[in-house]
């Protein structure tokens, strides 16, 4: 029923019976957990029909929540009485009104300003319904009129959410009838490379924060109809369209419903970005370890989804999130596809290497130096041993240090304007560490093992966030109870990442539980031939992708 | 995450199982049985596969340890069988946390007071054990490999300082050697007995029982190559080489160039053993959750519980571990291979019909 529902063409409304039958909070009424009676209707997409479906093919509602409070409920066929209702629940300076006549009817256009393409609204309306002579009957009206997307609607409060989202609404003389154009103009920012996700090879697309130019970018890559696009507003304030794409007959039914579940079961204020999804969509939502997947490239997010998983784009938002989300997507790079295998292979490991010496030896020089100087080599020892002979903080404090220091340099130079960043590089390098070690503050060993961490993390840029604070942790505890201690929390990670499983995919497969097949593109990238199958793991209806 | 997979088991006995062998006992059986240290080795490992091989043809009934004796014994003997057993496995988990603590004091740390050393384990214990039972079956997935780079690079390093004509004359210990180290060697050996809390945690799939055994084979035989390499290299002075498996490969070339490079086996083998030996414990609190049910809270206080028990044994016995080790191989020797060499083929015994209810 559900995905009929979705794919539902070329029709704006539902019934009463096919709105009962719906899937909650994709066109049915519900009641919130706060109890609040909400209607959310889904967005009418045209699927492959139209691709990309028009925005304005929808209707989105927000009604009981005290946010408007009509005066009457319909327009009516007073035209003054209609538009004072309506600039009454749209009472905002930016939301303008134009008047203007034809030799049969009066017309009052009323619009959101910086939501409006203005020049389209006057070419494809004005100037029509200036020369309209014909009778006043909403047909005869929408046939007289050039916009491609146009539609009657008698609600006030509905028509009150059109002009909220950009879409003008036209009120006529002697009709209880207005009517909504499609010439909204939001200003986007032009398509470029994710500054988070630079390759050498490959596509340089990057999603933007337009939900419909993302949406484009996704159907110029799968131009199948199996892709649905199915989309619904979270955010009881922001109203942000949210889309669950996924490809249907490859992505498990259970996942997709699972995803809609969940973002029904969402009752926020506002949903300002795509991370804040992540908090909801997580089934672990408190833990450090991330479960939901994370790109803002086209080319990846559309692989992701052949492979069966579900994608969500959200409007306002660069970043798209995928579920099932495994830890070994984040070792992989969609350059990884683009090179012979073998050289895939070696940078997967090389990351995975980077990560662990990031993360393991800053914590590992502490421990040596405090509990177990056998660790070193005799020559490296003494060496060392000259080195830190003036220091004087201790090991663990004079790392912790350099590591802080480099944490504010790091979050320094991602916020401060590019034009002072010489600066900071100049003091960073310069003042910071070099002048530290010859004032003999810090020793050269620290300096070059966080340098090498601080490297090493960026190896694996989507897990910065988790192993920075890993890394700090790790530190901390050699510092305190030594090698063994980094061993036990090792050991505590091992088992707390084992236990973790979102969307029934566990976070660590295919290593555990070992899934030999997919092994095949986990840390070893074999050649694109023996990929045959869909990853076993995510669990699709699909298995073969290669024939 | 509720099932072991029959993989996962085969990982557990072929992998993990052999890293409990390779700290103590292998100075003990050279204390014992001079250079026929591998014959009492041999003897323990046939008599555990055979246990083994037995507990895994039990498993083809599909019965949990606890449904078996209820399914006999009825509700309330298998109550009180289940108690005694958990009692044992906590009392078989005494030694390999003990024997730990002692190889993390004197390989970890050259300063450190044993007891802050420690400490940090049982904190992770209490995790481990709060976790269910089947989650293990995942973590064997990842120490498996682990285990098999750590074993490797040990014996890989250690092999060419092994002198093996050391190992003969054969039979030079003589009958009272081999049974005094087979004695001994039995305080290490209760594999089969940590199978049987995971009966019904695990499908049995067609040769379970036979590939089960076989892979116990294959772990006791790099176990036995690793005790032949070390008697190799220590000869006569092996019994005071404590922690065999951090000592042997110190004499490799490269780590007077290179440093302690074997320290990355070791600590990867460290790494394993955390879990191993929790495993007793975590059978202990299953066996007594199958006897007693699963309210809400019992099995984090039950973990907390036995954590807190073995605490203060590690308090209480912090130097007077050569006398626990004395106790269990020479006064309590016939425990574990009562229960995990003689109580598996028992099982086999228990009625095989599901009783109605």
């Amino acid at each position: 029923m559900g995905s009929s529902l979705y794919s539902m063409p070329m029709r704006l409304r539902m019934t009463r019976a096919e709105r009962a039958d719906a899937p909650i909070g994709f066109g049915r009424q519900s009641t919130s957990r706060r109890g609040a009676k909400e209607l959310s209707y889904t967005r009418m997409t045209l699927n492959y029909l139209i691709p990309p479906y028009p925005a304005f093919m929808s209707v989105r509602i927000k009604a009981g929540r005290g946010r408007h409070t009509p005066i009457m409920k319909n327009v009516s066929a007073d035209l003054e009485r209609s538009k004072e209702a309506l600039k009454k629940m749209l009472p905002a300076d930016d939301f303008l009104t134009f008047e203007f006549a034809s030799p049969k009817l009066s017309f009052c256009v009323l619009f959101a300003d910086p939501l409006t393409d203005k020049d389209l609204l006057g070419e494809q309306v004005i100037r029509p319904l200036r020369q309209y002579t014909g009778a006043p009957r909403a047909e005869e009206v929408l046939k007289a009129l050039s916009s491609p997307e146009a539609k009657t609607e008698k609600s006030l409060e509905k028509l009150a959410e059109e002009v909220l989202i950009g879409n003008p609404v036209v009120l006529f003389s002697d009709m209880d009838m207005g009517v909504v154009v499609g010439t909204k103009k939001i200003p986007v920012r032009a398509i470029a490379e994710p500054p988070t996700d630079v390759t050498l090879k490959g596509p340089r697309e990057g999603f933007i924060e337009d939900f419909k130019t993302n949406t484009a970018l996704i159907r110029r890559r799968l131009k199948t109809g199996e892709l649905k696009i199915d989309t619904t507003d979270v955010g009881r304030r922001s109203s942000t369209t949210v889309a669950v794409c996924y490809l249907e007959g490859t992505a498990p039914k259970a996942t997709v419903e699972a995803v809609k579940q969940k973002l029904q079961g969402i009752d926020i204020d506002i949903i300002p970005d795509s991370s804040y999804l992540t908090h909801f969509l997580a089934s672990r939502p408190y833990s450090l370890v991330k479960q939901v997947g994370t790109t803002e490239k086209p080319d990846i997010f559309c692989a992701k989804l052949a492979e069966g998983r579900v994608g969500l784009i959200v409007d306002g938002s660069p970043i798209a999130l995928t579920v099932p989300y495994l830890l070994i997507e984040d070792f992989q790079s969609s350059e990884d596809y683009f090179v012979p295998p073998y050289r895939a292979t070696f940078t997967r490991l090389l990351r995975l290497f980077a990560l662990l010496v990031a993360i393991y030896l800053p914590a590992f020089y502490v421990s040596a130096q405090l509990f177990k100087l056998q660790l070193f080599p005799v020559k490296l020892l003494l060496t060392i041993a000259g080195s830190i002979r003036d220091i004087p903080f201790s090991p663990s404090l004079e790392m912790l240090l350099v590591l802080l220091v480099l944490e504010v340099l790091n979050e320094a130079s991602i916020r401060m304007p590019k034009y002072v960043g010489m600066a900071l590089s100049v003091v960073g390098a310069l003042v910071l560490g070099e002048t530290a070690v010859s004032a003999g503050f810090v020793s050269t060993p620290a300096i070059i093992i966080i340098a090498f961490s601080g490297i090493g993390l960026y190896a694996v840029p989507n897990l910065i966030e988790q192993t920075s604070v890993l890394r700090l942790a790790m530190l901390l505890v050699a510092g305190s109870v030594g090698t063994y201690g980094v061993l036990l929390a090792t050991a505590f990670v091992i088992l707390y990442l084992v236990t973790t499983e979102n969307f029934s995919a566990p976070l660590v497969a295919p290593f555990s539980p070992l899934r030999g097949r997919d092994l095949r593109d986990s840390l070893i990238k074999y050649n694109l031939g023996s990929l045959e199958m869909r990853p076993q793991t995510l669990k699709s209806p699909n298995r073969r992708r290669l024939s | 995450m509720n099932k072991i997979s029959a993989r996962q088991l085969l990982f557990f006995l072929a992998c993990v199982a052999p890293v409990g062998k390779i700290v103590l006992l292998p100075a003990r059986l050279a204390d014992t049985s001079k250079n026929d240290l591998l014959f009492p080795l041999l003897a323990a490992y046939l008599l555990q596969a055979a246990a083994v091989f037995c507990t895994l043809l039990v498993a083809k009934r599909g019965m949990s340890f606890a449904e078996l004796l209820e399914n006999t014994f009825g509700r309330v003997v298998s109550k009180i069988l289940l108690t005694v057993f958990a009692l044992f496995l906590l009392f078989a988990g005494l030694l390999p946390v003990l024997e730990q603590k002692v190889m993390v004091q004197s390989v970890f740390y050259d300063t450190l007071p044993s007891l802050v050393a420690f400490a940090p384990y049982f904190l992770f214990a209490v995790y481990v054990l709060s976790k269910p039972l089947a989650s293990h079956g995942r973590v064997w997935d990842i120490l498996a490999p682990l285990a098999i780079f750590g074993l490797a690079g040990i014996l890989v390093l250690s092999a060419a300082s092994a002198d093996f004509s050391a190992l003969a004359p054969v039979g030079a210990a003589g009958q009272k050697g081999f049974f005094e180290g087979t004695m001994s060697a039995m305080a290490w050996f209760f594999d089969a007995a940590l199978l049987l809390p995971l009966l019904g945690k695990f499908d049995y799939e067609k040769g379970l029982a036979w590939k089960g055994t076989l892979c116990y084979l294959a772990g006791g035989a790099a176990v036995l190559l690793f005790t032949a390499i070390f008697w190799g290299i220590f000869q006569e002075t092996a019994p005071n080489q404590l922690f065999a498996f951090t000592v042997t490969s110190r004499y490799f070339p490269g780590v007077t160039t290179l440093g302690r490079i074997d320290y990355l086996f070791i600590f990867a083998l460290a790494l394993v053993m955390a879990f191993y030996v929790t495993l007793p414990l975590q059978g202990s609190i299953e066996c007594a959750l199958e006897a007693y049910g699963r309210p809400r809270y019992l099995p984090t206080l039950l973990a907390i519980g036995v954590t807190a028990v073995f605490l203060t044994l590690d308090v209480l016995l912090d130097y007077r571990f050569t006398e626990v080790l004395d106790g269990v191989t020479k006064w309590a020797f016939w425990v574990m291979p009562l229960f995990s060499v003689v109580i598996p083929p028992l099982l086999l015994l228990l009625r095989r019909r599901r009783r109605a209810v």
